[in-house]
């Protein structure tokens, strides 16, 4: 390692599993070169490009073209120091983000449909777009998928991504600062860049005029269009850009608000029925906007301001919605609480509750284990007999899979002296759940899981190469040979230059992957859910 | 827990603490000990949680696996440079090997980026558009060389432009590594290209071309 003095070197605080796992997503969405870069900044902190091509070994060219494109994605961020030194570092938790992309373009389906979503997609493919970018290619995309002669209309892309701006699921990146004053001197070495609170969420005022085109359709469709035809930049420099400078990118921290809510939404639907799910939901509605993503609490809501927000088919009594209330604030789940009595009794929605945990207890211990666990988490410290005889499990059941736990770091021992002396046999030994290392510790086996998960579909599509290209090009050939006309019966005999046996293989291969990538995105699930749930506890410390 | 079957040291199992408190009574057989890492794949104890499936699972899957082809085509997957061949071969003249002089392939708003993250380019008049990579001629500074230069830049009029920038862009080649004979130079090369730009003062910028192609610097 190069021990330059100038490069100020942060410790990395990532485990040797995050690491790994952001090399995988690095790898597999912008190649080895990004991913070699990428992994060296999240182990090494903040430095310059110079060391960095040292470091890496890495040619100058390559380094700088990987670094603009992990900037472009926010994966990396710079900063000019003294002497003009510009340094990178790289964001890991960001980077863990790709995992989400696939659930966070379905939400905005859900939410905002085909427009929405792909608004959404293009922007986290490209990093960051300016909105007359996205309309336009939003627009060639729907025009894509319609009837002949059909095509979308900008305004109609236009609207869709206002609303996405409105709720704050898209928001404005930090920009270049306009200097009206010619400065004197030299440009800096990089761009200090600056968003007001206030514009985060501002629509440019655009009159994007225009229809959705049809690429020129090519035949050749597997061969993909040669770059020739692509005409990059001739069309676009030609118009002046109305919104130049105001880019745009998703805000990822609203979608773990949605997604929390859900959450909420749905494990209060378990619990008690669906009233209180809705009326739950209600009140994570009205506190969208006003409460920050990461914040443990709601602001407190009067019980005759939900009232009035209830959606329109919902027709309870006033005196009934306050029934419901008191027996969500009642839970000793803690959802809601009761947190004043003005209008009519004022409500929040705990964020945090440890319900989270034991979901996934069962996975991995079993249900009665799940139940041990839960138990000690209740009572807070329990005693060897205790558990036996709250939990009803026989004693020597009981303690092996105390014993599990505890290996696993899931419960932990501790020591209540009874006398000053410490004497083993006059101390209590009590088990406990430390819920938050319980969580860290769980956390890290997923980003395991799914490091493991990758790996092993990486493996899949290797070990079947031969056969994936194989197969490919025999659908080559029989899409041109469709486009030209061909009989049923050349068409037959090409299909078959694909055997059996080899059919048989690339359908196992196919289930193989599908199987992984749905486990990579399950786990996923529970990893959002640890974070969530460690984030605010932090917070709270 | 400090027991360990075994039995080393004087006494057995000597422990800082009550077992029975633990729940280990005594007699009470132990588990045996661990002699060997645990199996690789152990058999699995508890059914795993479904996957999810349905409309929604579908849905997303299919998603997944469409993103992950999608960031393989655009342009920010920046595949490693192809090794080159021992001998240079006819049919390279006429293979789009990749972006020019290890330009990016797209277009970042230079304005949001470091200076220093600029790549020089040596500017062609008609760019991208041409699939045709002209044989690049070789760095020199040195004048006779710069002679077969001019001859040979003209030899491809049909890529170039007018005498006036033939001169300007001589003027940058001679500044500027353009690697393509000696592959393996590439190294020596980059080196040379870092303290190009380290050293430079901006005379360059702006003068290259009176288009409006603004893109051509990097």
């Amino acid at each position: 390692m190069c021990m330059d003095q100038t490069a100020l070197r942060l410790p990395s605080t990532m485990t040797q599993a995050e690491i790994k796992l952001c090399s995988l997503l690095l790898q597999e969405h912008f190649g080895e070169i990004v991913e070699k870069i990428g992994v060296h900044l999240i182990r090494t902190g903040s430095q310059p490009l110079r060391v960095i091509a040292h470091d890496t070994g890495t040619s100058l060219d390559q380094v700088k073209k990987a670094l603009c494109v992990l900037v472009q994605h926010n994966l990396v961020s710079y900063q000019v120091h003294k002497r003009g030194v510009v340094e990178y570092e790289a964001q890991c938790s960001r980077v863990l983000r790709m995992l989400r992309y696939p659930r966070y373009i379905y939400t905005t389906k859900t939410l905002y449909s085909d427009t929405g979503e792909l608004i959404v997609e293009e922007l986290l493919l490209n990093g960051k777009l300016t909105m007359s970018a996205v309309v336009k290619k939003v627009a060639d995309r729907l025009t894509e998928t319609m009837e002949d002669g059909k095509t979308m209309d900008y305004a109609e892309v236009s609207n869709t991504f206002v609303r996405l701006a409105d709720t704050h699921f898209v928001q404005r990146c930090p920009s270049v600062p306009t200097t009206e004053n010619s400065d004197p001197g030299p440009p800096p070495p990089a761009p200090t860049l600056v968003i007001n609170e206030k514009d985060m969420y501002l629509v440019p005022k655009l009159s994007l005029i225009g229809k959705g085109k049809r690429r020129r359709s090519s035949d050749e469709d597997a061969a993909g269009e040669p770059k020739a035809k692509r005409p990059k930049h001739t069309t676009d420099n030609k118009e002046p850009i109305p919104d130049d400078g105001i880019y745009w990118q998703a805000n990822l921290d609203r979608f773990h608000q949605h997604f929390r809510d859900q959450a909420i939404v749905s494990a209060v639907a378990n619990r008690m029925d669906q009233t209180s799910s809705e009326i739950v939901r209600t009140m994570l509605r009205m506190s969208e906007i006003t409460t920050s993503s990461s914040a443990p609490f709601t602001q407190p809501l009067s019980s005759n301001e939900i009232f009035r927000s209830l959606p329109v088919g919902y027709n309870i009594a006033k005196q009934v919605l306050d029934q419901y209330l008191t027996l969500l604030a009642d839970d000793p789940l803690q959802f809601v609480g009761k947190s004043g009595d003005s209008g009519g009794g004022m409500y929040v929605i705990s964020i945090l509750t440890s319900d989270f945990l034991r979901v996934r207890q069962p996975v991995l211990f079993g249900s009665r284990c799940a139940r041990i666990f839960r138990l000690v988490l209740q009572k807070k410290h329990l005693e060897q007999k205790q558990v036996e005889d709250f939990a009803m499990i026989p004693a020597k059941e009981a303690k092996d899979m105390l014993y599990k736990m505890l290996s696993e770091n899931f419960i932990s021992l501790q020591e209540i002296p009874k006398t000053p002396d410490h004497a083993p046999s006059r101390t209590f030994y009590l088990y406990t759940v430390n819920i938050l290392s319980a969580a860290r510790m769980l956390l890290h086996r997923c980003y395991k899981s799914i490091a493991n998960l990758i790996e092993r579909r990486q493996f899949e599509t290797k070990e079947n190469k031969r056969l994936l290209e194989k197969s490919q090009r025999v659908e080559a050939i029989i899409a041109s040979m469709q486009a030209t006309g061909a009989e049923e019966a050349q068409l037959q005999e090409i299909e078959e230059m694909i055997t059996a046996p080899e059919r048989q293989q690339l359908e196992t291969l196919k289930r193989n992957v599908n199987k992984l990538d749905a486990s990579e995105i399950q786990v996923d699930e529970t990893i959002f859910l640890l974070e969530s749930y460690i984030e605010c506890t932090m917070k709270r410390l | 827990m400090a027991s360990r079957g075994g039995g080393r040291g004087r006494g057995r199992g000597q422990l800082t603490f009550n077992m029975e408190a633990v729940g280990i009574g005594k007699g009470d057989a132990l588990p045996p000990p661990t002699l060997q890492p645990s199996p690789l794949f152990p058999p699995l104890e508890f059914r795993p949680v479904p996957l999810p499936s349905g409309e929604e699972g579908e849905y997303v899957l299919a998603l997944k696996q469409e993103l992950r082809g999608a960031m393989r085509q655009l342009p920010y997957f920046i595949r490693p440079a192809v090794p080159k061949r021992d001998v240079e071969r006819y049919s390279d003249k006429y293979q789009m090997s990749g972006p020019i002089d290890n330009a990016i392939d797209w277009n970042p708003d230079w304005r949001r980026l470091p200076r220093e993250l600029k790549i020089r380019v040596r500017k062609l008049q008609k760019e991208r558009i041409t699939i045709l990579l002209p044989k690049r001629p070789p760095k020199t500074s040195e004048d006779k060389e710069e002679t077969i230069q001019k001859l040979e830049t003209l030899e491809k009029k049909e890529e170039e432009v007018t005498s006036e920038e033939d001169e300007e862009k001589e003027e940058e080649e001679e500044k500027e590594e353009e690697e393509e004979e000696e592959y393996d130079e590439e190294e020596h090369e980059e080196e040379t290209d870092y303290i190009m730009s380290y050293f430079d003062n901006g005379e360059d910028f702006g003068g290259d071309s009176d288009d409006n192609m603004d893109e051509a610097i990097y």
